[in-house]
């Protein structure tokens, strides 16, 4: 790690200051768009967590803004790797921030995904115990999310593994979330089973994003993805 | 504009012809042409059919564009598609070569520079040049900057206006303690920014760069890009530079010029693509700039 170690755009040498500034306003845009995908998908669980049916035509409407500003930062990536000639640490950089703005765009199409289901159902049923799931796991994947956004902010090479970590838990929840509605669904009816399923599939995925994320901030600052052993295979970005 | 450059292009001491002076025009079209370009900036020259001939040679074959201030323009393309003989025209520097002939229009804040009375002594004060090789004066720091200011009768604080000349071509600190020494202690990149900073100290508006930077390390070199960063708050640059990766770094728009063969077989430059460098290095229009751009030029 020592050779290729990577101090981030904002420290950079003062020689190509034009360029560095660059970096960093690429870094912020993607700090930005990781909190306004945050923010929505923390608007989309309170909705589906208080049946606000009324939030839903705003969670669309993020999704909007959030889908121009990935537009605008992807094309922007690409104008600078056309026209600096980026190698190494701001390679890295520049190509893996090509891949972070995808994982936040889609994750917030999830978020959306989320309230779909909940307009389709008109509410979801009022089984206590499973609404307790849902909170908890609309919480721990927006919280793992959040994280991802954080990693972006201190470039800290351990992100990748942490994330991971935070992962599991998501993971966790969902399961306990799958056997609840397995139990329930004979009382909230069989559609109501298949769309809470889905929600519970899009949260755990916006999780996944999240630490691929978490794992390219570890590769621009390392120069390597996390050891295999902390990743499961489907999860190599 | 300062008063002093205010001073007129077409001067009373000027032709013999008694003509008089050509009132500024601004074509009618301007504000279209610069909705077309996709810029608020304001147009600084206006290149229309421009055609340059040396004797029997065609150089440049009907170029025409716009250049807007306070920005970069770069000129690239292969070794004879008249990049530098297009550049030379922006400040008269081709009435210098024998058999030269300029045609069409070349407009500079509505003034048609080859207009009749237009003198081009002050056409070069107020648009400067940076040559490829650094070629400083045989004569100290000082001297170089203070010769050209002198001779265009400037009357106020020699020594603060070099400074401010240094400073603005990130010179300053380095030399600022042997101002005395001759220019050619300085090295090759030191002695480019010295150059730069001899082109400002006469206040222009406009620094034209033949391949400023074809003759330094790669160090220097993004100096002098850096540089060129901070220079276009205050001037408007055009530059020519065979290294397009430098024009993608450090230019706003970028004209892409080609050699092409006449009907008598003479090679001849030409426009083929004038954008917003970002536009060009990503999407190009033209196959022939997507070709020369990506190296797989013919």
């Amino acid at each position: 790690m020592t050779g290729s170690q990577y101090y981030g755009p904002l420290l950079g040498p003062e020689a190509r200051s034009h360029f560095d500034e660059q970096l960093s306003l690429t870094r912020q845009g993607l700090i930005e768009l990781g909190s306004l995908v945050t923010e929505n998908l923390r608007l989309a669980g309170e909705a589906m967590q208080e049946n606000r049916l009324d939030l839903i035509p705003e969670v669309r409407k993020a999704d909007l803004a959030i889908n121009e500003r990935y537009y605008e930062l992807e094309r922007r990536t690409f104008e600078i790797l056309a026209r600096q000639q980026p190698v190494a640490g701001d390679l890295r950089f520049l190509v893996s921030a090509t891949r972070i703005v995808y994982e936040q765009e889609r994750s917030g199409d999830l978020a959306v995904n989320c309230v779909n289901m909940l307009e389709r159902l008109s509410g979801f049923p009022d089984l206590p115990l499973l609404r307790s799931l849902l909170t908890q796991l609309v919480d721990a994947s927006a919280h793992t999310f959040q994280m991802s956004v954080d990693a972006l902010e201190s470039m800290d090479p351990e992100s990748g593994v942490r994330l991971d970590r935070a992962d599991n838990e998501v993971d966790t929840l969902v399961s306990l979330f799958y056997a609840e509605i397995g139990k329930q669904a004979e009382t909230m009816g069989l559609e109501s089973a298949i769309a809470l399923s889905r929600v519970g599939r899009y949260l755990e995925r916006i999780a996944d994003h999240a630490v691929n994320i978490g794992e390219h901030v570890t590769y621009v600052v390392t120069a390597e993805f996390p050891k295999p052993d902390h990743v499961t295979p489907s999860d190599r970005p | 504009m300062t008063a002093d450059a205010d001073r007129a292009l077409i001067g009373d001491t000027g032709p013999e012809t008694g003509e008089p002076p050509t009132p500024p025009r601004f074509s009618l079209d301007m504000a279209a042409r610069r909705q077309a370009a996709g810029t608020d900036a304001a147009v600084m020259f206006e290149v229309d059919d421009l055609n340059v001939h040396y004797g029997d040679f065609h150089a440049v074959f009907d170029v025409s564009l716009d250049i807007y201030e306070r920005q970069i323009t770069s000129f690239i393309g292969p070794s004879g598609c008249g990049k530098s003989t297009m550049l030379r025209c922006f400040n008269r520097m081709n009435d210098l070569i024998e058999g030269a002939r300029v045609t069409g229009r070349l407009r500079y804040h509505g003034t048609d520079l080859y207009g009749p009375g237009v003198d081009p002594v002050e056409v070069r004060r107020r648009i400067g040049m940076v040559f490829q090789k650094p070629n400083p004066f045989p004569k100290s720091i000082h001297e170089n900057i203070a010769f050209g200011p002198r001779i265009t009768g400037f009357k106020g604080d020699v020594d603060g206006l070099i400074e401010d000349s240094l400073r603005r071509a990130a010179l300053w600190d380095e030399v600022k303690d042997k101002l005395a020494e001759s220019a050619y202690a300085l090295s090759g990149g030191q002695q480019q920014r010295l150059c730069i900073a001899r082109a400002i100290a006469t206040n222009p508006d406009v620094v034209l760069m033949d391949e400023p930077c074809s003759a330094l390390d790669p160090i220097a070199t993004l100096r002098i890009e850096e540089l060129m960063q901070e220079l276009k708050e205050t001037y408007t640059i055009i530059i020519v530079t065979h290294n397009m990766q430098q024009a993608a770094r450090v230019s706003d728009r970028t004209a892409f010029f080609n050699v092409q063969l006449n009907e008598r077989g003479q090679r001849m430059g030409r426009l083929v693509e004038y954008a917003p460098t970002g536009k060009l290095f990503t999407r190009p229009d033209q196959r022939a700039t997507e070709d020369y751009i990506t190296g797989r030029f013919g």
